[in-house]
């Protein structure tokens, strides 16, 4: 092997390492190790001057390897490789030891942590000197776009992505676009017009020359991975039409939970209790009546039906507080001398204008009864007597009694979902479910549109209950994020991958289904299994699983993993005697 | 037993002045401030409760709103704007009605102009009736003595059967009351002896109206004032009731003065006329927060008793002066503002001089009930645990 020059550097980090570590000790050391041709430390080694020092070092004095003892490389791992390009050679020959998480933030002896932080490093010096040139490769992206669902988000995106200019195939299970908000009658809290917001969308969109509304289909197989996917669609007539998209975007939203699966409610056994759907029916129908065609005169909202709970789902709804003020101002303005009571554990209302909103519904003199979670109300019917049809039971909290409210309608507040096929949805497209069956996002706050799947994206009710204005949001969020791989036009794989030596590999096809990302894929012809390097995120789970060890991870050779151990060992027999 | 919601009482009690009782969100800053709520009795929040979720029968029962003086802290203190003060003065209003058994006091709530128009009738009625009388079996040049325009004789006998067909009224809402509070305890036992060992606090509550004072017990700055004037007024009333029910014969013999009843007569003059002004300005300039809501029954209780007290005070003056006639015509525009002042006492707030003291009487039986039945449950414990 032929001699590397190394350089090394030792960040200060301000103080948050060199208050723990004697840095300058930890270089001085260092410099004594063959091969390291400079070891410095620095105030900051990821500022400009920082950067500089290493790009001047590399062209002045010939360094071929850069260590930089330092944070976490998940932190500034791209800044130095970015330096190690500028100075002039491959970015890849940057090796970072972690003396911040893994020394000075969690060690209090400045002795032992300085000889730690020296350890790590000679560590990450042992392993430079086995790095390889490695160049990051590119593939085509396909500008199409597969949606997947024609409720509100899909609609929005197909809207976002045909707008810029790119062809949007949307497929949609039902007859009509529209989905759960076409069922609704007014929106929470300004209570406009559903069916207003959804005819503007779906005008546009049939007759936007860029989207194929594809009605009464379903997504058969997706193969391939970003930026090259094709999509085979089943159509109403069961011919299978052949897609090729660069994405897809999921937005197949929610179901609404099953009633009468809460016996104490009576759902389907008295006839005037119904679900928040059925009220919106009536409303959009003009009248509001008891099945018995009366005019009700106490109609009753139940909050946090299956939502909440230990027994259906320990999740919030999100939306159904809101809808349940929005039915009480409908109610009022429909049937004036009404009295209506709303039954809730926790009012939820957080976003925009709702806080307002739930003000108004006292002006509007709603009742507002608190029960708890473990003492859900009870249905029964009333008396021949009674001046009312049904009797609702209610541990009421803020008074701490028990009543019984007089009903003749009551509506169910029926949380949502996820639709019984998403199961078969996240197996076609390759994402995650979480234990509900709400497909995973990528990152909860960070990354919320994207999934484990690259090119693959998820937006609105599909990853957790949510309200339009977030759906709407997520669906252009997701948009977005298509459009910038699309204005790139190539999608950049990061040049760490496994790599599949095919003269070694026997074929078992053990890695195939291991693949959290799917990115094995097997020749038939050839009878052996390739790595599609996009769609790689360099686990490494095939390469451990290799029966016959076929499989390498560029990066993570096995060299470069035994000199790192190597460089710790000699500390660790030190502290063993 | 789960107690049955009445959606519609919200708006019942809106007629009562409960107008503001949906905004509450039950934060409790009214029962924290308050110096009568305590573990036993909490209010206004409780009753406010109550009051939203349409619990009449609990209400009904409650002995809560008599506890209160309307001192006004809480409904300075309640950030929504929900006037705990005023609620509770509607219950008190709205219990008047209920206690009351002919129904009238609930129509005079729900429209002042049915309680003026009955004012106007029953004063007419009066002028008509002691007109009559008068020119009939007297003379209008002479106000005392024989051949009187309204011998002191016939108006003691008429006060007489008065307070008698009052005293009867008052009585049924009594027991309609105890009834109410007392008797739907809510499975509390209470020994028949508390009647009697509590019975000290009906006098002590009515002669003194301690608690009201209490009212001040957490502000910084006490000046006891609305507590002096309510007693002032409330004694002057009771000093004139005594006068004029035993000693009108001597009340109203002149025109020399008579010392030892004018004297009493004199001191509750000015504690009335100077109660009567302090409460019609006070709700005038609303300058607290208990004086800001004045219904139609407030403004015809304030200005009755001072329009009484003008009257009395002038006939008085006349009669000393020798103005004989004028005097009796004085006297009968009196008697128009008595008699309609008396005769709604049982229907109106008026009738709180009974109820108070009987509430705090009640409550105290209450309070002393409730700590025996804790004795005894800490007594009978173990042994319940152990069988």
């Amino acid at each position: 092997m032929k001699e590397c020059k190394i350089g090394v550097y030792v960040c200060n980090c301000g103080t948050n390492i060199a208050k723990v570590v004697n840095v300058e000790e930890v270089a001085a050391a260092l410099g004594k190790i063959d091969g390291v041709a400079v070891a410095r430390s620095y105030k900051y080694m990821c500022s400009n001057p920082g950067q500089e020092m290493i790009i001047q070092d590399i062209q002045k004095l010939g360094l071929d390897r850069v260590v930089v003892a330092a944070c976490s490389p998940r932190m500034h791992e791209p800044t130095f490789r970015k330096a190690l390009e500028n100075g002039g050679i491959n970015p890849y020959f940057l090796e970072m030891a972690n003396i911040r998480e893994q020394c000075s933030w969690v060690h209090d002896d400045p002795i032992e942590a300085t000889e730690k932080a020296r350890v790590l490093t000679s560590a990450a010096i042992k392993r430079v000197q086995y790095h390889e040139a490695l160049e990051k490769r590119s593939v085509p992206m396909c500008p199409a776009t597969l949606v997947l669902g024609g409720g509100i988000a899909g609609l929005a995106a197909a809207l976002e992505l045909a707008d810029a200019g790119q062809q949007v195939y949307l497929v949609e299970r039902e007859n009509r676009l529209g989905g759960n908000v076409g069922r609704v009658d007014l929106t929470a809290p300004y209570l406009d017009s559903a069916r207003d917001l959804l005819t503007e969308f779906i005008t546009r969109i049939n007759q936007h020359a860029k989207i194929a509304v594809m009605l009464e289909s379903r997504l058969a197989e997706l193969t391939g991975y970003v930026g090259n996917f094709q999509a085979r669609v089943e159509d109403p007539q069961g011919e299978i039409k052949e897609l090729p998209v660069g994405s897809v975007v999921v937005c197949t939203g929610y179901k609404e939970f099953d009633a009468s699966r809460i016996k104490s409610l009576a759902y389907g056994w008295l006839p005037n209790v119904i679900t928040s759907f059925e009220l919106e029916g009536m409303i959009r129908k003009g009248k509001i009546l008891t099945k018995e065609g009366k005019v009700p005169q106490y109609v009753s909202l139940i909050h946090c039906v299956g939502s909440r709970s230990q027994e259906y789902h320990p999740y919030c709804s999100r939306v159904c507080c809101m809808t349940a003020l929005k039915y009480a101002h409908e109610i009022k303005s429909a049937i004036p001398n009404s009295y209506v009571s709303d039954l809730y554990i926790d009012m939820h209302a957080f976003g925009k204008g709702c806080e307002d909103f739930y003000r108004k519904s006292f002006e509007v003199k709603t009742m507002f009864l608190m029960y708890e979670k473990n003492h859900p109300p009870r249905i029964r019917e009333a008396g021949p007597d009674d001046d009312c049809g049904m009797f609702i039971w209610v541990k009421e909290q803020l008074s701490g009694e028990e009543i019984e409210i007089p009903a003749d309608l009551v509506v169910l507040m029926v949380g949502m979902e996820p639709r019984e096929d998403s199961g078969d949805v996240a197996h076609l497209v390759n994402i995650s479910r979480d234990k509900h069956g709400w497909f995973i996002e990528s990152h909860p706050k960070l990354d919320p549109v994207a999934t484990t799947t690259d090119g693959v994206f998820i937006a609105g009710a599909c990853s957790s209950p949510k309200d339009i204005p977030d759906t709407v949001a997520q669906a252009r969020a997701a948009a977005a994020r298509i459009l910038a791989k699309i204005a790139k036009g190539e999608i950049w794989a990061d040049a760490v991958y496994a790599e599949v030596d095919e003269d070694l590999c026997s074929g078992c096809r053990m890695c195939n289904e291991l693949c959290p990302y799917a990115a094995v894929e097997y020749d038939k012809v050839k009878k052996r299994s390739h790595v599609i390097y996009a769609m790689c995120k360099a686990c490494g789970a095939c390469v451990a699983a290799c029966p016959s060890g076929a499989i390498k991870a560029r990066h993570f050779t096995d060299r470069q993993i035994f000199a790192q151990i190597e460089g710790v060992l000699p500390w660790h027999s030190n502290h063993v005697s | 037993m789960a107690v049955r919601v009445n959606p519609k009482f919200i708006d019942e009690l809106e007629y009562y002045g409960a107008q503001d009782v949906i905004k509450c969100y039950h934060c409790g800053n009214c029962s924290a401030v308050c110096s009568h709520s305590d573990e036993v009795f909490v209010f206004p929040r409780r009753p406010m409760r109550f009051l939203q979720m349409g619990l009449q029968a609990k209400l009904e029962r409650s002995i809560d709103p008599w506890l209160c003086y309307y001192c006004g802290q809480c409904s300075e203190q309640c950030p929504l704007g929900a006037e705990p003060g005023e609620t509770m003065m509607s219950l008190r209003r709205w219990l008047i009605s209920r206690y009351d058994i002919t129904g009238i006091s609930r129509r005079y709530f729900k429209s002042p102009k049915v309680e003026l128009l009955a004012v106007i009738l029953v004063a007419l009625l009066t002028a008509v009736g002691f007109l009559i009388y008068g020119f009939k079996y007297g003379d209008i040049h002479v106000y005392d003595g024989a051949n009187a325009f309204l011998p002191a004789s016939f108006i003691h006998s008429f006060d007489l059967w008065l307070a008698a067909a009052m005293f009867f009224l008052l009585a049924v809402n009594v027991i309609r009351m105890w009834y109410f509070i007392m008797s739907k305890a809510g499975g509390l036992h209470i020994p028949w002896w508390l009647y009697i060992k509590k019975f000290y606090l009906l006098p002590w509550q009515f002669f003194t109206q301690k608690r009201y004072s209490e009212c001040e017990s957490k502000m910084k700055t006490r000046i006891f004032m609305p507590w002096l004037v309510h007693l002032g007024l409330m004694l002057g009333y009771v000093i004139m009731l005594v006068l004029v029910m035993v000693f009108l014969h001597r009340l109203q013999a002149g025109p020399a003065i008579d010392w030892s009843v004018h004297a009493f007569g004199y001191l509750a003059t000015v504690g009335l006329l100077i109660g009567t002004i302090y409460f019609a300005t006070s709700r005038l300039k609303k300058k607290q927060v208990q004086y800001e809501k004045s219904q139609g029954s407030d403004w015809i209780f304030v200005g009755l008793l001072f329009f009484i007290v003008l009257t009395g005070v002038f006939q008085h003056i006349f009669h000393r002066l020798g103005l004989e006639m004028i005097a009796n015509i004085t006297y009968v525009v009196h008697l128009m503002c008595v008699v309609p002042w008396l005769l709604r006492m049982p229907f109106t707030k008026w009738a709180h001089l009974v109820y108070r003291p009987l509430a705090m009487y009640f409550a105290g039986i209450r309070r002393n009930a409730l700590a025996l039945q804790k004795d005894e449950a800490q007594l009978a414990g173990p042994v319940r645990q152990a069988a």
